[in-house]
């Protein structure tokens, strides 16, 4: 496993789209959840720059790599900071 | 709601002053072109569409659009209740079609971006067009994908396309798209920027080329793009664009989107004017916009939905009847159990029923937060459909009943379980006029 998708997604479907491998499916369980496939997911290594979902994937902090490290942590991409997390930085 | 009420206000006022001000401007042949189509001629207000909601993925960020907001409660574009795969959206277009005769666009608006779904969208238009190849079939567009889909979309039988370009300069567009994803690569700032401006334009010149009739939608946002809107008039103008339709900026901080969160305003109805005369100096104006939500069916509200203000001279006839149902095509929904309404007006000249629209319940809840109280959920049940003369319904409680009645709704379940279509045109037929009436037409002149 590579990258996985945590419960801030939205069911948005890009990712899903762009995925090369098609690694990305639909939470059968959850309904507006993705999932991404642990073996079928390569991070995109040797195909892409960067992971094509995190590339794509609107919602901070909705995809994490092996670490659980949020790929697009908070404020990266809507430039929303919550306060709290404006005076720990 | 109220925000949404009070736009279609202003959206009419507006109209009143710039009068019938698209047509004349185009040529007669383009005239005929847009006449049916409600999102490009005011005078086609008679006309329904329906946006099908298949395209959920975007591939940019508007900094007034929230991509984690989904709610009934709201009503603007990218936002949408329940997606459907292009075969879901055949059926509803089907069942839709039966029932409404004056359906003539359809549409696919999002929730996302048309082409960041390319094979959910030209699989529905597809399915759309082989079923009614008298459907006129359009798309909205962010244009970051369009020159790549133009000539496909041509292909596919696309007549309409709306392109969304809010600046043509790089610097003014940083300030309201803080990323775009292109080939593989999550762009930001001036970058991001550039490259949807070029593809923005360089698509639309590629659309009308193909003789598509290229509308532009501009969101006006004050101290951002206010003062760069003749220039960009200019601009889509020499490249083949029709019409411009400038809206004002959607921010209530409660939709959480970057500008809601810091504090950006809406436009000052003199400040859409003045933009608006901005542009009018090279294109054709659109006025009557109601910045729909990406499932919305029906006609585009303007004086249709404002008829009950407009004519207190027809108040004691029937003009509407709200039919609960939960998406079936007979007259199955208990009053109580309706999660939405289908608003069908009665149309003199023609002597048969119209879609209006399609209210959902919750839409009609008197706030957000107090949406899962069951007093309020009972209280919308009413709100939603309050200005309909007859509500059908396959059963009603009698304390409901008796609301309805005090609020001069008549229930009526007189139809149960018939086809709703049926039903429509019975009540149609006891809606012939014994004396002639004023036509509807003669008070939408604004």
């Amino acid at each position: 496993m590579k990258y996985a998708i945590t419960e801030q997604c939205v069911g948005c479907h890009a990712c899903a789209l762009v995925c090369p491998n098609n690694a990305v499916f639909a939470d059968p369980d959850k309904p507006q959840q993705f999932m991404i496939h642990p073996r079928r997911c390569t991070g995109c290594e040797n195909q892409y720059d960067t992971p094509q979902c995190a590339t794509i994937c609107p919602v901070e902090t909705a995809i994490v790599d092996e670490l659980m490290i949020a790929v697009n942590p908070i404020g990266s991409l809507t430039g929303i900071v919550p306060l709290h997390v404006g005076r720990a930085q | 709601m109220e925000h949404h009420v009070d736009e279609r206000k202003s959206a009419c006022a507006t109209g009143a002053n710039q009068g019938g001000s698209v047509s004349h401007l185009l040529p007669k042949e383009i005239q005929q072109q847009i006449e049916r189509h409600p999102c490009y001629s005011k005078q086609a207000h008679q006309y329904a569409r329906m946006h099908l909601p298949v395209a959920p993925a975007c591939n940019i960020q508007c900094n007034y659009c929230n991509r984690k907001y989904d709610c009934s409660n709201e009503s603007r574009p990218g936002v949408v209740s329940h997606l459907v795969d292009p075969h879901g959206a055949l059926k509803q277009f089907r069942a839709i079609k039966k029932r409404a005769p004056n359906l003539t666009v359809v549409g696919i608006a999002g929730p996302g971006d048309a082409l960041a779904n390319p094979k959910a969208t030209f699989s529905a238009l597809k399915l759309i067009r082989e079923a009614d190849p008298t459907a006129q079939l359009c798309i909205s567009t962010n244009g970051l994908m369009l020159a790549e889909y133009a000539s496909e979309l041509a292909a596919h039988g696309v007549h309409h396309l709306t392109i969304t370009i809010n600046t043509i300069d790089p610097h003014v567009a940083a300030k309201i798209y803080p990323w775009v994803y292109y080939d593989h690569q999550r762009l930001r700032g001036l970058a991001a920027a550039e490259r949807l401006i070029s593809n923005q334009l360089a698509g639309l010149e590629a659309a009308a080329k193909l003789g598509m009739l290229v509308k532009v939608n501009t969101v006006l946002i004050p101290g951002i793009n206010d003062q760069h809107i003749a220039a960009l008039s200019d601009a889509v103008k020499a490249r083949g664009a029709l019409l411009h339709n400038i809206m004002p900026l959607i921010s209530a901080a409660e939709h959480g989107t970057y500008f809601g969160m810091t504090g950006q305003r809406g436009p000052t109805e003199a400040e859409l004017t003045n933009a608006r005369n901005a542009s009018g100096q090279f294109m054709a104006q659109m006025t009557h916009c109601q910045q729909c939500r990406a499932d919305a069916v029906g006609t585009l509200g303007g004086c249709g939905s404002e008829a009950s203000d407009d004519t207190p001279a027809t108040a004691d006839k029937l003009v509407r009847v709200a039919v609960a149902t939960n998406g079936e095509p007979l007259l199955s929904t208990h009053f109580g159990h309706a999660r939405q309404f289908e608003i069908y007006q009665f149309d003199q000249a023609s002597g048969q029923f119209y879609l209006l629209e399609r209210r959902q319940v919750a839409q009609y809840c008197s706030g957000a937060s107090e949406c899962p109280e069951e007093e309020n959920d009972k209280q919308a049940l009413f709100n939603t459909i309050s200005d309909c003369q007859i509500v059908l319904s396959a059963r009603i409680g009698i304390s409901p009943w008796r609301t309805l009645e005090q609020m001069g709704v008549t229930p009526n379940v007189d139809f149960a379980y018939q086809a709703i279509s049926d039903a429509l045109q019975r009540l149609a037929r006891q809606q012939q006029p014994s004396q002639p009436q004023e036509s509807n037409d003669e008070v939408c002149h604004y």
